[in-house]
């Protein structure tokens, strides 16, 4: 392929699980690739993938990346083309391994190989900050923190965050996923500013809690590319931020929006 | 530090070995050099055990498989750790082997195989249970599940092309059959009778199993 491009690795992660990294990663890949960049996506959870389930390409796994690091099989025979996008590519996680199969020099040189034919690298972290995670950032030029509106949460992202300095990735930008405006109106909930204000990082976008994502997750089919849905909206727009357009956040209209439409399934079923 | 760290007794069955100290070099040597003396005499010896007060199980591993592949000893020891390592290490060999499937060494594995759980084996495989997503099996031979398949199996690794794969329920994410693989179709949908997948004329063909014929 066109070798010698500069592509941009990007780690996504959060400290505590089941914020929505796996989604996250499958959704920020897959709407790049709609953008017509060409995208892999890496799942660096070693045994725990889900990433492959998520995008629905689980069926077709014959090699994993601990094949790739140990050079069982070529870079190209692990790489999983996506089942709708021609330019998007899923590198798996094995599954009967763990962390201890992947050291972090085996990382950046793998990621380094990944840049030179491809636009981005979304690599996808496991929870925790142990090995797993060490080196699922070794390779990451930036990185994304993806937290819920809880406390717990934002304390795990506040602490991934110190620990991405530490390691000299700078500038985290911040996806709060997960977010209902209901009841932040109603102050049962964290609000955006609340979040900001503890991590002082840039915000990159904000996910409503959506049931299509769920829907979506289990279809293996990623609700960016949902035209409907306000969560699919909300990926679109992380995507259009995170390649330079400047794009408005949704926020309040969003719950406008979101009220609107409940109301309209409400009286005509949709 | 000389030979003293390793003493070898024989009885009728085989041989003992123990060990002192927990450095595995140090034992390496010591027994290299004890088993070197006489080498002969213990080149295709029976092990039936090492033992030793330091010695831990990685050790004992790792001198159990010195002596099985360097000096041809013959291992009697029932240690499950060490059986699962040894046959990692021949599954790692499976495509270097001569094509020829012994019929008869089969598998057993009683209970359900959990997403990451991995079955490899030298001949047959028979799983009382069930296989879930995420989980693999690797057999030389056949694989028969007695419940329902989900996992990735792999069956006729090495070139065994009449290698099948049977189940109550065969929903594989993925089938393999020497180096043939196939997926299931988009949606494919459950069946109720037990299949059994056999390759014909290189096509890995599944139709169910009727016990009435």
């Amino acid at each position: 392929m066109e070798n010698g491009k500069k592509g941009t690795s990007i780690v996504v992660t959060s400290g505590k699980g089941g914020v929505g990294k796996t989604t996250t990663s499958a959704n920020i890949g897959t709407g790049l690739a709609m953008q017509g960049y060409s995208v892999v996506v890496l799942d660096a959870d070693i045994g725990l993938r889900n990433l492959d389930v998520v995008m629905g390409l689980e069926n077709r796994i014959v090699y994993d990346i601990v094949d790739v690091v140990e050079k069982n099989c070529k870079l190209k025979q692990a790489l999983i083309k996506d089942k709708r996008h021609e330019n998007l590519y899923l590198l798996p996680a094995a599954q009967t391994k763990d962390k201890t199969a992947v050291s972090s020099s085996q990382m950046i040189e793998l990621v380094n190989e990944l840049k030179k034919n491809y636009d981005y690298i979304i690599i996808d972290s496991p929870a925790g900050i142990e090995q797993g995670f060490q080196y699922s950032i070794a390779g990451a030029d930036e990185a994304i923190i993806v937290t819920t509106p809880e406390v717990s949460a934002v304390r795990d992202a506040d602490r991934v965050i110190g620990i991405l300095e530490a390691n000299e990735i700078y500038q985290p930008k911040l996806i709060v996923n997960r977010i209902r405006q209901d009841m932040v109106r109603r102050g049962d909930m964290m609000n955006i500013e609340d979040i900001l204000d503890i991590l002082a990082v840039k915000l990159l976008g904000v996910v409503p809690d959506d049931e299509n994502v769920v829907i979506s997750t289990n279809k293996g089919e990623p609700v960016v590319m949902d035209e409907k849905a306000l969560s699919g909206k909300a990926y679109r727009n992380i995507v259009r931020r995170i390649i330079g357009e400047e794009v408005e956040f949704l926020n309040l209209e969003e719950t406008n929006q979101g009220k609107f439409s409940k109301m309209m399934k409400l009286l005509f079923g949709r | 530090m000389s030979n003293s760290m390793i003493s070898i007794k024989g009885i009728a069955d085989g041989v003992y070995i123990n060990v002192e100290g927990n450095d595995y070099n140090k034992i390496k040597e010591a027994l290299e050099k004890k088993i070197n003396e006489n080498i002969d005499f213990f080149r295709g010896s029976k092990l039936i055990d090492i033992v030793g007060e330091e010695l831990t199980l990685d050790i004992k591993t790792e001198i159990m498989l010195l002596l099985k592949y360097k000096y041809d000893f013959v291992l009697k020891n029932e240690d499950k750790t060490l059986i699962r390592e040894i046959e990692k290490d021949e599954s790692n060999k499976i495509s270097k082997m001569p094509n020829v499937v012994e019929e008869g060494m089969t598998k057993f594995v009683h209970g359900t195989l959990r997403s990451g759980q991995e079955v490899s084996y030298n001949g047959n495989i028979v799983i009382i249970g069930d296989v879930n997503p995420g989980a693999v099996l690797r057999a030389k031979g056949n694989i028969i599940v007695l419940g329902l398949l989900r996992g990735v199996a792999h069956a006729g690794i090495g070139g065994n092309k009449n290698a099948i794969v049977a189940a109550y329920n065969l929903l594989p994410t993925q089938l393999r059959i020497d180096d043939i693989i196939v997926r299931p179709p988009e949606g494919d949908s459950y069946y109720k009778y037990p299949e059994i997948a056999r390759i014909i004329e290189d096509k890995v063909i599944i139709e169910p199993y009727l016990p009435n014929k």
